[in-house]
């Protein structure tokens, strides 16, 4: 595409990794930073509760990038399974004919530097397939 | 206090600032082919917004989930469909729970959409009530016009539907032929600026500070 900047991958984040609460902000890598370095897009997941509509409205989006030819993986907490929904996501993903994306868990309980490093490593690694990438991303 | 005081609600900690956030502007993805000016997160917006203390709430993006992550350039007008305003009145109901529950908690917010944009523009939106059929404008030939993209409008019509009050609001002007980003940059901030200025002069302290 002409000029376009896109980087063609995008991350399913929960609401507590971009809106950490001051004690979290002391324990976990600054999630969006690395993000935005490794030239990643977000889809934000709403806080832990019951939002039947907007997680489909999510999973309707992931499907369309899933489908033409984009990277969507999902970040979250170590012990903190809510913030993904992904009981509530899975099978809303799965219903829409969609592979699982990759999960990378952070850890609250190890140094934020270094988990911060982990999922810098995991962002640029990932990507798809070269074969996939020549089909749509012209 | 904000303009928020009069809603019934709990108020259980102390009121947030809150950004309501155009999907694109924390994930270029979602924009029309030729239309990403940035990898993934639009950073300056962001900066800016965590820099003086804002939460951020991402919205929804109507095109993509209607029109699909390929399809074609539009005015407003194209968009101004029974079908396509259905469709962002459904988006809008999925995440006006989450906007009623920060302004019934009194917190502070405000709306950063995409000015020039035919579904999420604030204060301008493309216009050409002549573009249809076979896609053959090689030129930039729309208009900008000041009003509102079909999506912020179905997404304020839901707000009011619900008795909230209007969400002060404005946007980054990405969507307007030739890209600024620095004077759209001026712009969000003296926008935030005066958000902050308008808070200290009725005596509040900003929320979230």
């Amino acid at each position: 595409m002409n000029g376009d900047a896109r980087g063609w991958r995008l991350a399913l984040v929960p609401d507590a990794l971009i809106n950490p609460s001051d004690r979290d902000r002391a324990v976990l890598p600054d999630v969006l930073g690395v993000l935005e370095a490794n030239g990643y897009g977000v889809l934000q997941l709403p806080p832990p509760g019951r939002h039947g509509l907007l997680l489909a409205v999510i999973a309707d989006q992931v499907a369309e990038y899933a489908h033409h030819g984009y990277a969507v993986v999902a970040i979250g907490v170590h012990g903190e399974p809510g913030g993904l929904h992904w009981r509530r996501l899975a099978p809303l993903l799965r219903h829409r004919g969609l592979a699982l994306p990759p999960r990378h868990l952070i850890r609250p309980d190890v140094d934020a530097a270094s988990e911060g490093q982990k999922l810098a490593v995991f962002l640029s690694d990932y990507d798809l397939p070269p074969e996939e990438q020549h089909r749509w991303r012209v | 206090m904000t303009h928020t005081e009069s809603l019934p609600g709990v108020a259980q900690d102390r009121p947030r600032k809150v950004a309501l956030v155009a999907n694109c502007l924390m994930n270029q993805n979602a924009k029309v082919c030729e239309g990403a000016r940035y990898r993934g997160v639009v950073n300056p917006v962001v900066e800016a917004l965590r820099s003086r203390g804002y939460q951020l709430q991402q919205l929804p993006c109507p095109e993509l989930a209607f029109a699909g992550a390929r399809r074609w350039w539009a005015v407003y007008e194209q968009y101004d469909t029974p079908a396509y305003r259905a469709h962002c009145r459904r988006l809008a109901q999925a995440i006006a729970p989450l906007i009623e529950q920060h302004l019934r908690r009194g917190d502070d917010l405000i709306l950063i959409g995409l000015d020039g944009s035919p579904s999420t523009g604030v204060r301008f939106t493309s216009s050409k009530p002549e573009w249809g059929g076979r896609p053959n404008r090689p030129e930039d030939d729309w208009e900008i016009v000041p009003r509102r993209g079909v999506w912020i409008e179905e997404l304020e019509a839901e707000l009011a539907r619900r008795g909230l009050p209007p969400v002060p609001a404005t946007g980054w002007a990405l969507d307007m032929g030739r890209f600024d980003e620095a004077g759209s940059r001026r712009d969000l901030e003296e926008f935030l600026d005066s958000r902050e200025s308008a808070a200290i002069s009725h005596g509040d302290e900003p929320a979230g500070q």
